[in-house]
Parts: C-alpha cells; sequence; structure tokens
C-alpha cells in the first residue's frame, strides 16, 4: 500500500514540492493541449459552440474517479490517504454561483489562465491579476464573510451517501450520465456547427463502451469484498458488532487515569494520547504531547497508528471519545481506548494537590500524586495550565479578621501585605510580608507594567519562603485590584489557593486584632516555575474575537475614558463592540476603604451582562491593573468559567494604529 | 485575415488533441496526484497565496494579524500547490510551444475592443479569485478533483459553477462578436 505524502504529513517537503511541480507540468501540458489555452475555446461551452470542457472534464473526473476506486480495491491506496475536502453547503452555493458569472465573464478559471498566460494569452494575465486581487479582497474582507463562509458545514460527505445509493451504483450511474452527455455533446456541436465526428468516432465509442464495463466490473468486484474500503485490513474484524458491545460490557475500553497517568510517566512506548476538544480547549491546556484531532478527523489522522501501539483518547468528558471509539472499533482499530471520566477525572484524580484533597492518602499514593503533578503541571510548556485546578472557591474567598486570625499559627498560611513600606514598618499583622505590588510588573514588548513572565514571579515567592502548598492570605492597603493583582500573578503559576482580606488591613484595625511591627524571619524556597498561564491573552487574540463576536469584551475602566471624553493614551474610545463595566462598580466603600459587595449582588449584575456562564469574557482596563479585580470577581467569586484577561490593555490598544478603535 | 484563419481553425479543426484523449491524459495525472501527493490538483490556492506574499510586502504587520491570510504566516510560497501552479505555467509553455501555438495577444472577437475584453477579464478575475477563496477551491481543486473523489460540496460547487455561467452567459457575449 502506498503511503501519501499528505498520509506522511510530509506535503510541506523539498519532495513534495518538486511532485507538485512535475504534476503541474503534466496538468499545463494537457490543458494546453485540450485547447484549454484559449478563452474562446473555453466559453464556446457556454453558447453551445464547442463542448471541449464538458468532454474533457468528465472523461478527466471519470478516469480519475474509476482509476482511484479500482487503487482503493486492489488496496494500492487507501481512502484515508487522500486528504478530502468538507462540504460546506452555503459557503459553495454561494461561491459556485460567483465563480461561474467570473468564468463566463473572463473566460477563464485559474488553471486554464495559467496555461493561457503560457500561450501568449495577455487577457489570461489579465485575469490572473483579477484573481489575486480577488484573493486579496476576500482576506481583506473575512470577517464579514466568515458566517457564509463556515455556513452550511457538513464535514466531509461523499455524493453517494448524500444520495443514499452504494458506491457502487453511483459509479455506475456516473460512468452512464457521461456517456450519455459525451454523445449529447457531439449532437450539440453537429447540429451548431455542422462538424461530423469523424475521427471522434472511435475513440469516443471505445472510451464509452471501457468506462461503462468498468463501472460494472468494479460493481462487481466491489460486492464480492466484505468492504469495498478497506478490504486487507478490516475483513472478520467488523463482522461482529456483538464483540463491540461485549468489549464495552467489559469496560475493556477503558483506561484508568492513574493508569494512563503512570504510561505517559514512564514515557510507555507507543502510547498515542489524542485530545478530542475544540483546538482553543486544547490551547489552554492538554496532556503533554496529546495530538489535537477533531472527532470527524480521527479515521484519517490516527491511521498511521491503526492496531500499533495504544490509542488513548480523551475530551473534558467522555461522550465524544466514546462515539469516536466505537466509530473506530468499526473501522477495524483494536487499539482505540478512552480515558476514564476524561480530562476532567483525570485532573481529579491525579492532578488536584494532596492539600485539597478531603479524604487522608496513604503516604505512597500522596507520593505518586507529587511525582504526577511535578510530570503533567511542572515540566508542561508554556502555556498549559489545566482549568479544572481553577475550580472556584467562591465565598470563601473572601475572609474577615477572625477567620485570618485562626490562621496565624498554622505553617501553610502565607500573608502579604500591600501597603506601603513605612506603614507595614509600623504596623502590621504578625507573620505577615511586605509586597509592592509594583515589583510584580514590567516593561514587556515596550508595553510598560505588564505582569512578569511565571518564571520571575516565581522568584519573588521563593525570595518570600512561599511553596506552592502555601494557602496564602491577601491583605491590601486602599485598593483592591492590588489584591487581585496578585491573586492573578499567583494564578499564572497555577497557584489558586489564595484569599484576600475583605477591607483589607482596615478590616483588621478595625476589628482591634492585634498588630506587630517586627519583621518576620524567612527561609526563602525554590518555587517551581511552570511556565505561563491559560487566561492572558495578547491583542491578536483580542482582535479575533472583536471580528468573530464570538467572545464579550469588557472594559473596566471608568466611563469617561470607555467614551473617549478622557484619554491618557494614544486614542481615545474604546475596542468595538466592547462593554463598559468599571471595576468601581463592583465594590462598596467601609470606612473609606473599598472592599468587594456582597457576591449575590455582583452574581446579579453580571448575569445581566454576560450572557452565560461559559460565554468567553475578556477583561481589560489601561494597564491590566483594574482589569485583575473584574478578573477574579468573574472567575473566582462568580465562576464563569472563560474570563481571559488582556493585560497590555487599552495603553498598548491605542497605541497601534492598524487596531480598530470604537 | 491570417489571424482570423487561425481562430475559426481553433472551433471547426482539430489542432487541438482529441478532447477524450486530453480528458484521459488529465484524469490520469489527477490519479497521479491523489496516489503520490494524497490530494487532488489545485490552481487558486497558488494565486491566493501570491496575493497574501503581495500583501505581505506592502503591509506585514497587517497581513499577518489578518484572520485569513496571517495563518499562512511569513512565508506563504512555502506551499506544495504554489508549486504546482508554476508546474502548470511550464507544462502549458511546452505544449503551446511543440504545437506551435505560442502567440502574444487579446484573445477576443473580430468586432470586440481591447478594452472591454480586458475589463471583462479584470472583474471576471477578482470574481473568481474571490469565489476560488468562498468556495475552497476552484475548477481545478473542487470540480475536477472534489468530483473526482465523489464528495458532495464538490459536485454542488460544479454544478452551481454552470448554473451562474449559463444564466449570464449572454450578458458577455458581445466580447467574442466576430
Amino acid at each position: 500500500m502506498i503511503d501519501t505524502m499528505y498520509q506522511l504529513g510530509t506535503l510541506d517537503s523539498a519532495k513534495a514540492f518538486l511532485a507538485s511541480l512535475l504534476i503541474g507540468i503534466a496538468f499545463g501540458f494537457f490543458l494546453e493541449r485540450a485547447g484549454f489555452g484559449s478563452s474562446r475555446k473555453l466559453t464556446g461551452v457556454f453558447y453551445f459552440k464547442d463542448m471541449a470542457v464538458i468532454k474533457v472534464m468528465f472523461t478527466a473526473v471519470i478516469t480519475a474517479a474509476l482509476g482511484l476506486t479500482c487503487c482503493v480495491v486492489l488496496g494500492v491506496v487507501s481512502v484515508e490517504g487522500v486528504y478530502l475536502m468538507p462540504t460546506v453547503y452555503g459557503a459553495y452555493i454561494v461561491g459556485g454561483l460567483i465563480f461561474g458569472v467570473g468564468f463566463v465573464m473572463s473566460g477563464w478559471c485559474p488553471g486554464t489562465a495559467t496555461a493561457g498566460v503560457a500561450s501568449g494569452k495577455i487577457d489570461a494575465l489579465i485575469f490572473l491579476a483579477g484573481a489575486i486581487v480577488g484573493s486579496a479582497i476576500f482576506n481583506e474582507m473575512f470577517g464579514l464573510i466568515k458566517p457564509l463562509y463556515e455556513s452550511g458545514q457538513r464535514g466531509v460527505v461523499f455524493v453517494y451517501d448524500t444520495l443514499g445509493i452504494g458506491k457502487g451504483t453511483f459509479n455506475v450511474l456516473l460512468s452512464v450520465a457521461a456517456v450519455v452527455m459525451f454523445w449529447g455533446c457531439e449532437w450539440i456541436e453537429r447540429r451548431k456547427t455542422g462538424r461530423s465526428l469523424g475521427a471522434n468516432n472511435t475513440i469516443l465509442k471505445t472510451l464509452s463502451v471501457a468506462v461503462l464495463a468498468m463501472a460494472v466490473v468494479l460493481v462487481a468486484v466491489g460486492s464480492a469484498l466484505p468492504s469495498s474500503q478497506q478490504p486487507g485490513a478490516t475483513a472478520g474484524l467488523i463482522s461482529s458488532e456483538s464483540q463491540l458491545l461485549e468489549a464495552v460490557e467489559m469496560a475493556q475500553d477503558h483506561i484508568e487515569p492513574e493508569e494512563l497517568a503512570d504510561m505517559m510517566l514512564r514515557q510507555e512506548p507507543g502510547l498515542v494520547v489524542v485530545d478530542v476538544r475544540p483546538v482553543v480547549e486544547y490551547m489552554h491546556y492538554h496532556l503533554p504531547n496529546a495530538l489535537n484531532i477533531q472527532i470527524k478527523d480521527v479515521h484519517q489522522a490516527l491511521l498511521p497508528y491503526k492496531n500499533i501501539g495504544t490509542i488513548v483518547l480523551y475530551s473534558n468528558g467522555m461522550t465524544h471519545p466514546v462515539q469516536a471509539r466505537d466509530s473506530l472499533y468499526r473501522s477495524g482499530y483494536m487499539n482505540a481506548y478512552i480515558l476514564t471520566d476524561g480530562l476532567n477525572g483525570f485532573i481529579e484524580k491525579c492532578l488536584t494537590p494532596v492539600s485539597l484533597r478531603d479524604e487522608i492518602l496513604p503516604k505512597e499514593t500522596a507520593d505518586k500524586i507529587r511525582s504526577w503533578r511535578a510530570f503533567f503541571l511542572g515540566l508542561s510548556t508554556p502555556q498549559e495550565r489545566p482549568d479544572a485546578i481553577d475550580e472556584p472557591q467562591s465565598g470563601n474567598l473572601l475572609v474577615d479578621a477572625e477567620w485570618l486570625e485562626r490562621q496565624l499559627d498554622r505553617g501553610e498560611t502565607k500573608i502579604l501585605d500591600l501597603r506601603a513600606q513605612p506603614e507595614y514598618n509600623t504596623s502590621h499583622i504578625r507573620i505577615s510580608l511586605a509586597l509592592n505590588v509594583e515589583n510584580l510588573r514590567m516593561n514587556l514588548d515596550g508595553v510598560g507594567s505588564m505582569l512578569q513572565p511565571g518564571e520571575m514571579l516565581a522568584r519573588h515567592l521563593s525570595a518570600m519562603g512561599i511553596r506552592p502548598d502555601d494557602n496564602i492570605v491577601i491583605v491590601y492597603g486602599d485598593k483592591t485590584h492590588d489584591a487581585t493583582l496578585v491573586g492573578i500573578a499567583l494564578e499564572r503559576l497555577g497557584h489558586t489557593s489564595y484569599k484576600i482580606l475583605n477591607g483589607g488591613f482596615s478590616a483588621w484595625k478595625s476589628a482591634n486584632k492585634a498588630v506587630v511591627s517586627e519583621l518576620p524571619e524567612i527561609t526563602s524556597s525554590s518555587y517551581a516555575v511552570s511556565g505561563t498561564d491559560n487566561f492572558s491573552v495578547d491583542y491578536r487574540t483580542v482582535l479575533e474575537y472583536v471580528r468573530s463576536r464570538k467572545g464579550l469584551i469588557l472594559d473596566v475602566r471608568p466611563a469617561d475614558y470607555y467614551n473617549g471624553s478622557k484619554s491618557d493614551e494614544a486614542r481615545a474610545g474604546h475596542i468595538p463592540g466592547a462593554i463598559n463595566r468599571p471595576y468601581t462598580e463592583d465594590l462598596v466603600k467601609v470606612n473609606e476603604v473599598p472592599q468587594f459587595k456582597p457576591i449575590e449582588e455582583l452574581a446579579n449584575a453580571y448575569a445581566k451582562i454576560v450572557p452565560s456562564k461559559d460565554s468567553t469574557v475578556v477583561v481589560h482596563c489601561r494597564t491590566g491593573h483594574q482589569a485583575s479585580q473584574t478578573f477574579f470577581v468573574l472567575k473566582r467569586l462568580l465562576g464563569y468559567g472563560n474570563v481571559l484577561w488582556y493585560d497590555a490593555g487599552w495603553s498598548q490598544w491605542a497605541a497601534r494604529k492598524e487596531l480598530p478603535v470604537e | 485575415m491570417r489571424g482570423a484563419d487561425m481562430e475559426n481553425q481553433d472551433i471547426s479543426k482539430d489542432r487541438y488533441m482529441n478532447p477524450y484523449l486530453a480528458g484521459i491524459g488529465l484524469g490520469l495525472t489527477l490519479l497521479v496526484s491523489f496516489l503520490v501527493l494524497g490530494a487532488g490538483l489545485g490552481a487558486s490556492s497558488g494565486l491566493a497565496r501570491i496575493a497574501a506574499c503581495t500583501e505581505l510586502c506592502i503591509a506585514e504587520a497587517h497581513t499577518l494579524s489578518s484572520e485569513y491570510f496571517g495563518k499562512w504566516g511569513r512565508t506563504p510560497m512555502q506551499y506544495y500547490l504554489v508549486f504546482m501552479l508554476a508546474g502548470t505555467f511550464i507544462g502549458g509553455l511546452c505544449s503551446a510551444l511543440l504545437a506551435n501555438r505560442m502567440k502574444l495577444q487579446i484573445e477576443r472577437g473580430r468586432r470586440s475592443s481591447v478594452r472591454l475584453r480586458s475589463a471583462f477579464a479584470l472583474i471576471g478575475g477578482i470574481l473568481v479569485g474571490f469565489a476560488s477563496r468562498l468556495a475552497q477551491g476552484c475548477t481545478s481543486g473542487q470540480a475536477l478533483s472534489g468530483t473526482a473523489l465523489l464528495l458532495t460540496g464538490s459536485f454542488v460547487f460544479l454544478i452551481c459553477i454552470f448554473v451562474g455561467g449559463y444564466a449570464t452567459a449572454q450578458l458577455f457575449r458581445r466580447q467574442w462578436n466576430d
């Protein structure tokens, strides 16, 4: 069996380029031979003067279609080895109609015009220039056209399935139609031009007989084989649906999270882990080295691993992988498994920190979990952090002075005091550490005050003796968004066990709790670095959301900055489509110090703004500081699932003149 | 006139290859493409890549941040269909030279103006370039390769080309008036 370059993934190699060049040469040669280097001859078909287009085209289609079917039946190549274009009804209908008008108007199509230029046709050159311009126009208008471009998507669909007939039958019908069309074309030409068939006659007769005979033979051969598509591999395997059900019954089709974790840890040879979730989710987090393959593509993409090694399919849950596995099984894949309880189960079973578990674990299990966490979280590449670890724990994220006081002597609690250094040094909560939030920011890619990369943040935490398992309580001075900026810095490191003293240091004082002026003793730690986060986005991503209108952009700056009446930046206004919800609306002042409004009130307010808890929300302000607060409110307090943070915010957007402003 | 004779000959006399033989040649080329590349023939993609390359030269940041061309990155020309397009030109050139058909001209009816024919070629080209992107292929990639693979979408596209073409053919007929 031939492995095509598409199958091998080498279509971008020099060898493929050379092969394409040679195939192109044959293509151009036959186009010109057929007379398709002449627009006059090409358009003849539309005026019933010269039917060569139909004759050549259908001969080519029928030759290639029957030829390919032959190759598949003979086992030379598999259907999966050829790239199959998806069917998109809306786009293809509109595209076809426009194409037809352009074709008859210009007398050219891209391939024939290239042959036309080669034979000296200046109009073909003009056409090609137009087609290049047309492509660029499409690119520029893509935002507008996208709904049409994607309308009526059906995935890969074969016409015989659409018609509900067998492939063999369709081949026969197509052959008959082609032969009828050929004779029809000859008849039309004879009537219009009085030209006789001449030498054509013998060739046409031979072709007609050959095509029909071939189609019939293919039907006969096809029905003799158990499966016309994959004769070799599948005979006998498909035979029993009951085998499949039996395997399901015995749960042989599952693989447990712990088992997979161990296999991946010891880098089991032949293990192929497949993430069938949408690309966006895959980008957020995936298991190390997992392939991202959409359900509809699994057959084609997994062919190289068919019955070689172990294929494990996973999604967040189990429904899709189960369907994919069953479908693969029916096509003879005996080595496809599904991950029990999906990624969610995996994270719960293997990656949830020992400290967050309800049950008390034997030391052996605890050690194992630590090694999994180190492998799956610690060594994962940047941009990979699991969502589920971020489970919202709303409610108890905002703590009061009484609660905090009780924690002071528990070893795993660290307190960060964000007030100015003199205030801290005169009086602070025992064991609290001073932290200036501006120390967590820096100039990145020309944008000032960006949150530092994980490596640098980890160094700050190490110097303060903080460990990944520590519970952190943040005590702010007069800005809640200072606390949330520290919070988002911790989130970047995957450190979600933090809480905020609602009301800040002032709440502690007014509760008459003890303060000290001694500085704490610190033993520095080495906080493990784990790349970056899954919630920070750059302007490109925001621009995509602006264009696709699929996400909600929340501008949390004061209203006069949003509407452009005030501006501290290169341009005034806001990102097109952005909704304004000033961060201050989430706060209430107690003794002149802001604190978070009651959660129910916040929940009601955001329920009116954000369509659902799964909606994608991009929050931004000017520099990312205030937006960190809205991020905290949405993601942590209210449990919104897809909250993204555009740190560079308006200061970058306004300065990049190519970005649209409203 | 010598030119007129040639044009008459184009239509009336078989100076070109027998269409069925040419069709078989094309079909076998397509089959080889399926077997070797694992993908059919294509032409409009090559043009789109040239468009992306041109846009990159003019406005790099804009092109890279655009949703459609942007995903092709900084080197859109490193794509197999660009090479196939180059091959198509070379193959066409060989055939034209062998048949002594190489002649610099704007092909049109004798009573039609260069300006009209050029305008139709340009506007038609823009429509075709646009439509090819929308339908993810042109007569080569969809109508020829896709139908040979018996794909529903490609048949729909092919039928719509003829519907669009026949519906408007009379509007553009005068460019061929002799």
